[in-house]
């Protein structure tokens, strides 16, 4: 029952069975109209499936590629391995994660949910489409170590995901951009929109005393930058965790000594399993976190206007606002077996 | 309580799409874009794996790599409109000869008198998603953490390089560090007019001068690598693209 249920609050399946009298060139007809779903509250999403249309067995192998090994360099790890849904599909708690033959990234793997909401990807927002973002981890040196040609190579050579790209795809031969747009569906698909907050939001959860205090401080002090109901604005802003900045962040896309220091706001959603915190896991705790706004700010030419005097906050305060936080963990999401690696 | 499936049969007809009705006379013929690569001047003919000596730096370059985009090839009629050519993106790959042709094939009959392309790939498919063809990523003009086309690589081996190499990644599709460029080719001011009639290739012929690129930036003995936009890569992709000369037109 649960599992069904779980699986309704994600989806909303309509089956049409369609039957045409021709077919336009390379356009597939979508047979199942599996449906994305926005929550009545989110914005309209950026990405929006355009030239994509999105069909179940296109999220499928999309699904298939996030949990195979088959896109690293040596076959060892998958996108998986570094976003773990059980972790928010952020890493398993460390600071920085382990490429092929354990070479250590430089920031720390970013909890993944309602990408679809997403402008742009990165600590630094570097990358602009939830298509092309996964060329960055197949091709980079500390994380799959691939390349896209030799990739496409390997998918080609294997039968069975020849025969899922030609079923989701009408393609005889696989392609970098089918590979991508595939990829591209499941984690547009990644809806986190089940957690207490969001119950509240569907007027089906009362908040307890202190995440209803927690609720007014967090808006009052933090909901300029982490603005509900995805809580970022997705700017670029410094939070003051440093004086000397080992990584340029935003500064190193614009290569504009103003972005020095800026990264992108982050989402806080599920924000209480997915520690280590900020881009380089430098706080392992939430209350390390509120530490740092409230006695931890570092001055610098870049540090955010409203940051200039820390946002105070009582150790009472720091305790609310940290039991609505806990109320953005959406178990649904973690637990929902649609997103979960595919058992073949 | 599942509301689990919704099951309709819905029975759509739709109209196959035109087919061209076959006439005795063609209403489309080709023009093509002939890109000759030289070095210096116009007697000089540019190749990988040779050694070049830069008219303005001395350095010594030997290419391994050289590869641009030119994209939205437009063609103008004599009566001022403009034909579009569709899906028009093009990687001209000097290990690949036939790559320099640039073919436009269904352009309707007529004379036109001018040509519009764009140096590089325009700011919408940089920010469009996958892409196929010439923009496949596969083909590794890309840049996968800072999202974009590579519009120019320039690599090769220079006894003026500090490395012994040189690398020049040129891209840049937005605000002060864009290198896009969109220029036009007048036919009357050097040739004829393109005629195309049916069934008929007509031939635009221009020539790329590689070495342009370090007629302003200098030596690869002071910078032999660029992996970003910016400033540098400004200049020498200006350089470059304005120095693609339009010599005649064969129909
Ligand atoms: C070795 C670990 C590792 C692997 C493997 C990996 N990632 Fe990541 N991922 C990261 C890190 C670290 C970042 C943050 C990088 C940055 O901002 O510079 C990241 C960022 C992301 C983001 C951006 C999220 C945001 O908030 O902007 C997405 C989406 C993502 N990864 C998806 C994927 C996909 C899809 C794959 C497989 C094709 C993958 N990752 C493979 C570590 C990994
Ligand atoms: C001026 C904008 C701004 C305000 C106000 C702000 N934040 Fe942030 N927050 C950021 C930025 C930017 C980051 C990422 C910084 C980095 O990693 O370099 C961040 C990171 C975080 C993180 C780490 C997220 C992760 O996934 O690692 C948490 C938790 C957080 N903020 C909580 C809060 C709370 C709680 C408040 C209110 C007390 C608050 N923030 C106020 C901009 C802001």
């Amino acid at each position: 029952m649960k599992l069904f249920r779980s699986m309704r609050l994600f989806f909303s399946f309509i089956l049409v069975l369609l039957l045409f009298s021709c077919k336009k060139d390379n356009e597939i007809v979508p047979v199942d109209n599996f449906a994305f779903r926005k929550p009545s509250y989110f914005p309209e999403p950026h990405y929006t499936f355009q030239n994509n249309a999105l069909t179940r067995s296109r999220f499928n192998l999309g699904r298939d590629l996030f949990y195979d090994t088959i896109l690293s360099l040596d076959n060892s790890i998958s996108c998986a391995s570094c976003h773990s849904q059980t972790h928010g599909f952020s890493d398993h708690n460390v600071a920085f994660s382990a490429g092929v033959n354990g070479t250590l990234g430089v920031r720390n793997s970013p909890a993944l949910a309602n990408l679809a909401w997403y402008p742009s990807f990165m600590w630094d927002g570097g990358v602009n489409n939830i298509e092309t973002f996964s060329v960055a981890p197949i091709t980079n040196p500390l994380e799959m170590h691939e390349t896209i040609f030799q990739v496409v190579g390997k998918l080609n050579a294997n039968a069975a995901y020849r025969s899922k790209f030609k079923a989701a795809y009408d393609v005889d031969s696989i392609t970098d951009q089918k590979m991508l747009q595939a990829l591209g569906q499941y984690m547009a698909m990644l809806i986190s929109d089940d957690s207490k907050y969001d119950k509240y939001r569907k007027g089906t959860y009362t908040f307890t005393a202190d995440e209803n205090e927690g609720y007014s401080l967090f808006q009052s002090k933090c909901a300029s930058c982490h603005t509900e109901p995805l809580f970022t604005d997705f700017s670029f802003r410094n939070n003051g965790l440093d004086a000397v900045f080992a990584d340029l962040g935003r500064g190193l896309i614009t290569q504009e000594a103003a972005d020095n220091g800026k990264f992108r706001v982050p989402s806080l959603r599920n924000i209480q399993i997915t520690y280590p915190y900020m881009h380089d896991g430098r706080f392992f705790t939430l209350s390390q976190v509120l530490d740092h706004y409230s006695t931890g700010i570092q001055s610098s030419s870049t540090l955010d206007q409203s940051l200039t005097s820390g946002i105070p906050l009582t150790a009472d305060e720091k305790l609310k606002i940290i039991a609505f936080l806990k109320t953005l963990t959406d178990y649904t999401f973690m637990a929902n077996p649609d997103l979960s690696e595919p058992v073949h | 309580m599942i509301a689990f499936a919704i099951a309709g049969l819905t029975f759509t007809s739709c109209k196959k799409e035109e087919e061209e009705t076959p006439t005795a006379t063609a209403s489309v013929g080709s023009v093509s874009i002939n890109l000759e690569h030289k070095w210096e001047d116009e007697a000089t003919n540019f190749t990988l794996n040779a050694e070049y000596i830069h008219p303005v730096t001395n350095d010594t370059l030997n290419f391994t790599t050289m590869k641009y985009y030119i994209s939205n090839l437009k063609l103008k009629k004599s009566d001022g409109t403009w034909w579009t050519h569709p899906e028009s993106y093009f990687l001209v790959d000097l290990e690949n000869e036939s790559s320099t042709k640039l073919m436009m094939s269904n352009v309707p009959v007529g004379t036109y008198t001018e040509l519009s392309y764009t140096f590089g790939v325009d700011s919408t498919r940089n920010v469009s998603g996958a892409q196929t063809g010439a923009l496949s990523i596969a083909n590794n003009m890309f840049w996968s953490w800072n999202s974009g086309y590579i519009f120019l690589k320039a690599e090769g081996t220079s006894v003026n390089s500090s490395t012994g190499s040189y690398s020049f990644h040129l891209g840049g599709f937005t605000g002060t560090n864009s290198i896009l460029s969109t220029k036009n080719v007048v036919f009357l001011s050097n040739s004829t007019d393109v005629v195309v009639t049916g069934n008929h290739e007509s031939e635009i012929h221009m020539i790329t001068f590689p070495d342009k690129l370090w007629n302003t930036s200098g030596s690869v003995s002071n910078t032999n690598t660029i992996h970003m936009p910016g400033a540098m890569a400004k200049m020498m992709a200006n350089d470059f693209s304005n120095g693609i000369v339009f010599e005649h037109v064969h129909n």
